[in-house]
């Protein structure tokens, strides 16, 4: 089942006043540990570190595949050079 | 034909495209970071990802588009270029889901499950967009179970035009339907009443800067498999 309803935090009293799925929201009592390690530097200037962290994985997921283009062209490259075909490419 | 080279690509209006997403994208990300925007209690700073997470969603829409167009014209046409296209365009489809599911489970992790430790608890909007991601993965495995070409070609066309039925329902009408943690069960999953409208300002020249950016991207991968192609034709036994 996609939707699980034994949420990680359980519902409390409050939830009958919320959506089925926003159990964490819903806790009045949302666990205000402290902030350790990653929660503590990512929550800091206003959760700025949130943005620079999301910017970061799409240019970082972006170069990986600007790089595996790379690694094709450089393929046919070589095929080029050497005449000899490599193998085809995979479907 | 003008302007294009041995591999069917019109190379003088991808570098013009080329070089004004690249100026375009730059402007976007200077501007999603120095334009002012009302702080909002748990969003804070992060609703600034309202200008990366969610172009994610619409580029993918995009590449599903672009995808899907090529694979009907493979079964009208059996043109093999429309199948490197297809390929290519759903491949970029699944890059961007990707990015649009981990950027979206790192906003939530600060956000929603502050404090919790959880960075996915099944959101159902969140576990519908994953569905959907795996749906276009399928496509490259089934892909990947076939050896004849011809036949590849056609039975993933077939198997692209019903999975990108299910785009509308999964990543458009469920997002405004369901009720969750996730905004847009009022009508819309990018504006809610919380966010300020100076944020379209950005939002969505970010749209099209992205969808630009997928084009390059994928034009970068066609032209690459269509040099192959003909390298393979030209070394073919006769």
């Amino acid at each position: 089942m996609f939707f699980p309803t034994d949420q990680a935090v359980p519902d409390t009293a409050q939830a009958a006043a919320s959506t089925p799925y926003d159990s964490v929201w819903a806790n009045p009592e949302v666990p205000t540990k402290a902030a350790d390690g990653l929660e503590a530097v990512m929550l800091a200037q206003d959760k700025l570190y949130v943005v620079l962290a999301v910017v970061l994985i799409i240019w970082i997921g972006l170069i990986v595949f600007v790089l595996r283009t790379d690694q094709r062209l450089r393929k046919l490259e070589r095929s080029v050079e050497t005449g000899i075909p490599e193998e085809p490419a995979e479907a | 034909m003008a302007n294009t080279n041995t591999s069917g690509v019109n190379v003088r209006r991808y570098r013009i495209i080329r070089n004004v997403v690249i100026g375009w994208m730059t402007v976007v990300v200077l501007g999603a970071f120095l334009l002012d925007i009302p702080r909002i209690n748990i969003l804070e700073h992060t609703a600034r990802n309202l200008y990366f997470h969610v172009p994610m969603w619409f580029t993918m829409m995009a590449a599903t588009l672009v995808s899907a167009y090529h694979s009907l014209r493979l079964l009208q046409t059996g043109a093999p270029v429309r199948d490197v296209r297809a390929k290519s365009a759903a491949l970029l489809a699944v890059v961007f889901g990707v990015l649009g599911l981990v950027t979206g489970s790192v906003w939530a992790r600060f956000t929603w499950y502050q404090g919790t430790d959880l960075w996915w608890n099944f959101d159902p909007k969140q576990s519908m967009a994953a569905v959907q991601v795996l749906i276009y993965g399928a496509y490259f495995v089934l892909r990947s179970g076939i050896d004849d070409d011809r036949k590849r070609a056609r039975i993933a066309a077939v198997y692209n035009l019903f999975a990108v039925v299910t785009v509308p329902f999964l990543l458009y009408v469920l997002p405004r339907q369901m009720e969750s943690l996730h905004p847009g069960a009022e009508g819309n999953p990018a504006f809610s009443d919380i966010t300020h409208p100076i944020m379209r300002l950005i939002f969505y020249p970010a749209c099209i800067g992205f969808i630009g950016l997928f084009w390059v991207l994928y034009t970068q991968r066609v032209r690459t498999a269509l040099v192959q192609r003909r390298l393979d034709d030209a070394h073919a036994p006769l």
